[in-house]
């Protein structure tokens, strides 16, 4: 995180890529107060999805261009331990990145931004974060890694998409039975945690 | 008594043969050099002996511990330094080694000490990045010895040092078990008391007793 204060690589970049994909929207679909809690949510995803896998696509960037995994890897810290710093540092990131979406969402689709939305799409990072990370250390040696890291991580992220988008489109108030997306979502993240950090030293040091 | 003992290691990469059938005795203190040309497995010997890889079949035991299976025991006792200086070029010299400290579970009071030794201490808060290769070197030799390790393990060390660098390798090492590869049989001659010449990943002759200077 202090390298990416300090050289400001990505966190920007998010930002931007963000709000245009949200302005892309905005003229692509014609939006107006009936539809925009039915299409906001999908335009988030959407967002959030593509942000997610430009920065765990990032995550082992510096490791791998600097060689610095192994020389981590090679002191007594657990590989579980490096994993969770690094997917605590990506899911960082993406959470600045969703501090820019949301409020955009809001201002260019008027849809209301209430702590059910921001806490369904918090919910859906952690685990988003944990299977990107897992897969961005999986495919960080290999030289189709931008190929790769969507191949594998997409399918993994579609329950957070659907379960999220249920919770959010509830939020918003564009109808539809939500059930218990929420806890879903904590279903979610506490299984791919766990997963994650059991599997987590054979990826890193095998 | 014997700090590394290996024997018959092999390391294949598919159908290429790196390692083939390598025996292996250092004793305590002792410093080894590891000589051959390009490609001989001198590296993958080295990266095996620092527990970064398992060899593909062969025993080797540090400090009496199994080293495939007690990795994480030996990294707190081994000290390496690969090809690459594996720095993160945003932060600083001393900010390199504190996030290292961490890992180790050194205190913070350690980077100092050892920028010191490898002569970085006015360059202590310029980004690795802005480090010139001999001094990101040294950095990365600062690195392996932040933990004070018993064993250190140096793959091609003088790689981008500066005429002073043989003597901060002198000092890094003394008191210390090494292994050291390089392609420098002067240096091997300074800082070593034995030899081992790898080709084609097999050991050429019988380890040979360097003429001791220091």
């Amino acid at each position: 995180m202090r390298s990416e204060w300090r050289t400001r690589e990505l966190v920007p970049a998010l930002a931007q890529f963000v709000v245009l994909a949200l302005v892309i929207a905005n003229f692509g679909f014609q939006i107006d107060s009936r539809n925009a809690p039915a299409i906001a949510p999908g335009v988030l995803w959407m967002a959030l999805v593509f942000a997610g896998l430009v920065a765990f696509g990032r995550a082992f960037a510096a490791e791998r261009e600097q060689s610095s995994l192994e020389a981590m890897l090679m002191t007594p810290a657990s590989p579980a331990a490096i994993f969770a710093g690094k997917a605590l540092a990506a899911a960082l990131l993406l959470v600045l990145c969703e501090a820019v979406l949301l409020p955009a969402l809001a201002l260019f689709f008027s849809v209301p931004l209430s702590l059910e939305v921001v806490s369904a799409v918090l919910l859906a990072t952690v685990g988003m974060a944990v299977l990107g990370c897992l897969f961005a250390a999986m495919v960080a040696r290999v030289r189709a890694r931008e190929l790769l890291l969507p191949l594998l991580t997409l399918p993994l992220w579609i329950p957070f998409i659907v379960f999220g988008g249920q919770a959010v489109q509830v939020a918003m108030g564009g109808g539809g039975g939500a059930g218990n997306a929420s806890g879903l979502l904590i279903d979610l993240d506490i299984l791919f945690v766990v997963l994650t950090s059991l599997v987590a030293r054979f990826v890193l040091d095998d | 008594m014997s700090v590394i003992v290996a024997a018959s290691l092999t390391q294949r990469f598919g159908s290429e043969v790196g390692l083939d059938g390598v025996d292996l005795d250092v004793d305590a203190g002792e410093h080894l050099a590891v000589l051959g040309d390009n490609g001989a497995g001198k590296t993958t010997l080295l990266r095996i002996l620092a527990t970064a890889a398992r060899p593909t079949s062969g025993r080797i035991e540090i400090f009496g511990l199994n080293a495939t299976i007690e990795r994480r025991r030996l990294r707190g006792v081994i000290g390496f330094v690969a090809h690459a200086p594996g720095l993160y070029p945003a932060l600083s010299a001393a900010e390199n080694l504190e996030f290292y400290c961490t890992l180790q579970g050194v205190d913070r009071g350690r980077v100092a000490e050892v920028l010191e030794l490898v002569g970085l201490a006015e360059l202590a808060h310029r980004p690795a990045d802005k480090l010139s290769r001999g001094a990101q070197q040294r950095l990365a030799i600062g690195r392996a010895v932040l933990h004070d390790p018993k064993l250190l393990v140096l793959d091609e060390p003088d790689a981008s040092l500066d005429s002073g660098g043989a003597d901060l390798l002198a000092r890094v090492m003394r008191g210390r078990t090494a292994v050291i590869a390089t392609h420098d049989h002067a240096l091997a001659n300074r800082l070593c008391q034995r030899s081992l010449m790898l080709r084609r990943g097999r050991v050429v002759g019988v380890p040979t007793r360097l003429r001791v200077v220091h």
